[in-house]
């Protein structure tokens, strides 16, 4: 066996081995895992497993790479903020556990060689993480989780049916195989692809059947959110891509992922809660990750990429951030919120940069994400969505800074830093997209 | 009475057991619904591995029989709170759903069918496209049953209607691998399991003024 696959093997074995020490010090565990996880995801960088039973490229790798990094970043960040919370629903240890699980099931979807297993991953993301949203045991976790739980189910049911459809199609289900086929336009391969966006699309928030996406984000525990925005969400859209890669539907995703655009940025104006603010702006920056995958040409997935890799960092900084504000202040209204740059100067300047970050501000990662993604989608003459796309990304750009502009400033309410590691972690988190963006061009040749 | 006659009188009985679920307001009544439902579709199952010398298909029906049939109707029965045959669901106007249930079901399957899955062609026996309207229609009663309903168990059964919808549609059409089918049942019942610890926190689902927007 070569080298990469054992790092492929090693990736799904290392945070089982973490669980390994549920009954003591599993925190510390999972930390020293997820630290050894974004090594190993370093390392598949040169040394890949030849397609077998994994199949990782150079796009698959960033995915890998973005979940190690996001799983490390909350595992580090769990340790100050779940212990101070009340987690009742679930308990310390087994939150660490279901955390391990959650990144090793993300893991597995993003590098198995299997449409049918790819959703068997993708299915087992729900059963790992439907628990940790409701950590905190309110009325309204519960309810949230069991919303989670019954609407992606449902809608990931839908995407079986594109799998069956496949093996129909093609007698085989392994990705390589039927990618290495060629693109077959026929009556039941484009209703597979076209099925795949409407269940896998629940997972990624494509509207209408976004619905779970606020209230799970809103309810469950800051780092949960972080990993939920951050990797939860773009290793679906990593699933539905590999469908999609069968037969390009291009016109049918361009105009889904703009529509959900037009509503995420609608819905993210109104917002009370800051939570549930971000979590539409990541139903956008998702959809808007769609449309550049589904130009299918160079500029439009390099685009995405680059969206999805700074979106990532700069969403879990927002989600810290917020963790902070939480952990400070017990709310999660925007207008009970205000004036926190003067009593919380670390967790000000992490959400200021992450909110900047989300809405792909210059020199943002995110920018020059949006900016290829537009582009592409100008060369695919895709001029009416190009239109309005740009204008509802300005609407979401204003709400989402407007709103985080009122929490930063005016009169001050009575709150105060969470300790220095809370911060600290909102801080490296956001500052992440800002190197992407500066050196893009490098970042650019060093990953592709 | 031909295979296929079989095949269809089996189908069929599956689509009466997913009516008889929606017209239930007792928790119990519909578990147990749930349970004749998943054990018609181990029967046919057997019956289709019989007809297609296949070992996969049998595992399958065997995995059916215990995990949905056994396991899950166990799961659910002993998460229903005491007095178990008095637990019922209120507000169900069991006429009105029925109504707007058909011509739902009626409505979305027809076109679906007509449209595209009337052109595939089944691998396995007994072989004819008409047996593919089952899984079709079971489909969208599960998914009706998820969203006419409040309570958590209803929701469940709903789910699990759904995924026997699938597990109906891939042996009509072409079994897939069994390891991945034996995950994707693994899959459902862990989240079975799950879904079972809300149903002791949570009964029922209304509006949430915390959750709107």
């Amino acid at each position: 066996m070569i080298a990469g696959t054992w790092i492929s093997i090693l990736l799904l074995v290392v945070p089982g081995a973490a669980s390994v020490f549920y009954f003591r010090e599993i925190p510390v565990a999972t930390v020293v895992g997820a630290g050894i996880e974004e090594v190993l995801a370093v390392f598949l960088y040169w040394l890949r497993p030849p397609n077998g039973f994994f199949f990782v490229d150079s796009l698959s790798w960033v995915f890998i790479f973005m979940i190690t990094s996001i799983y490390l970043l909350s595992s580090i960040y769990s340790l100050k903020y779940i212990s101070e919370r009340n987690a009742t629903g679930v308990k310390q240890h087994t939150y660490y556990l279901l955390m391990n699980l959650f990144a090793i099931s993300m893991l597995f979807s993003a590098q198995v060689n299997n449409y049918g297993l790819m959703w068997v991953g993708i299915e087992a993301t729900t059963i790992s993480s439907a628990l940790l949203i409701m950590t905190e045991k309110s009325e309204e976790s519960l309810e949230a989780t069991w919303r989670y739980i019954i609407l992606v189910s449902a809608g990931v049911t839908f995407a079986f049916i594109s799998i069956i459809l496949i093996y129909y199609s093609f007698g085989t289900l392994t990705v390589s195989t039927i990618l290495d086929a060629g693109v077959r336009n026929t009556l039941f391969v484009r209703v597979a692809v076209s099925v795949a966006l409407v269940g896998f699309g629940t997972k990624i928030g494509v509207f209408p059947v976004h619905t779970w996406l606020p209230d799970a984000h809103s309810e469950a525990p800051s780092p949960i959110s972080a990993m939920f925005s951050g990797v939860l969400l773009p290793t679906a859209l990593y699933v539905l891509y590999r469908i999609f890669q069968i037969d390009p539907l291009t016109s049918i995703f361009i105009w889904f992922g703009t529509i959900s655009i037009v509503a995420a940025s609608l819905f993210l104006g109104y917002q009370a809660k800051y939570k549930r603010m971000f979590a539409y702006s990541t139903m956008e920056n998702m959809n808007l990750a769609l449309i550049g995958i589904a130009t299918m040409n160079p500029i439009g997935i390099l685009g995405a990429l680059y969206l999805l890799i700074s979106h990532s960092f700069s969403k879990a900084g927002a989600f810290y951030s917020s963790g902070n504000i939480l952990s400070s202040t017990d709310t999660k209204d925007v207008a009970r919120v205000s004036g926190i740059s003067k009593k919380m100067p670390l967790t000000s300047v992490a959400m200021l940069m992450s909110s900047l970050g989300v809405s792909g501000t210059p020199p943002f990662g995110t920018f020059f994400g949006e900016i290829l993604i537009l582009y592409s989608m100008f060369i695919t003459n895709a001029f009416p969505q190009f239109i309005i796309v740009v204008i509802f990304l300005v609407f979401a750009f204003v709400g989402i800074n407007l709103n985080v502009s009122r929490m930063l400033f005016g009169p001050a309410v009575d709150a105060k830093e969470p300790g220095r590691l809370m911060p600290s972690i909102a801080i490296v988190a956001s500052l992440i997209p800002i190197v992407i963006g500066a050196f893009y061009m490098v970042v650019n040749y060093a990953i592709l | 009475m031909n295979y296929e006659s079989i095949v269809f009188l089996l189908s069929a009985s599956i689509l009466i057991s997913a009516f008889y679920v929606q017209g239930q307001r007792y928790i119990i009544s519909m578990i147990r619904g749930q349970l004749v439902q998943s054990l018609l579709i181990a029967g046919t199952t057997f019956l289709l591995s019989y007809l297609n010398h296949s070992i996969d298909l049998l595992i399958l029906g065997l995995l059916l029989l215990f995990l949905r049939g056994v396991l899950i109707t166990y799961l659910l029965e002993t998460k229903v709170p005491r007095r178990k045959s008095y637990v019922f669901e209120e507000g169900v106007n069991v006429p009105y759903l029925f109504l707007v249930d058909l011509i739902f079901i009626v409505v979305a399957v027809f076109i679906i069918y007509s449209i595209i899955f009337s052109s595939l062609v089944p691998v396995s026996q007994p072989g004819t496209s008409s047996t593919l309207l089952f899984p079709l229609l079971l489909f969208f009663q599960g998914l009706f049953l998820i969203t006419s309903r409040r309570s958590t168990f209803s929701q469940i059964i709903g789910y699990v209607e759904e995924e026997n919808s699938l597990v109906l549609f891939a042996i009509f059409l072409l079994p897939v691998p069994i390891v991945i089918e034996a995950s994707v049942f693994l899959d459902v019942l862990a989240l079975v399991v799950i879904s079972s610890v809300i149903t002791v926190e949570k009964f029922s689902h209304e509006r949430m003024e915390e959750l709107r927007g």
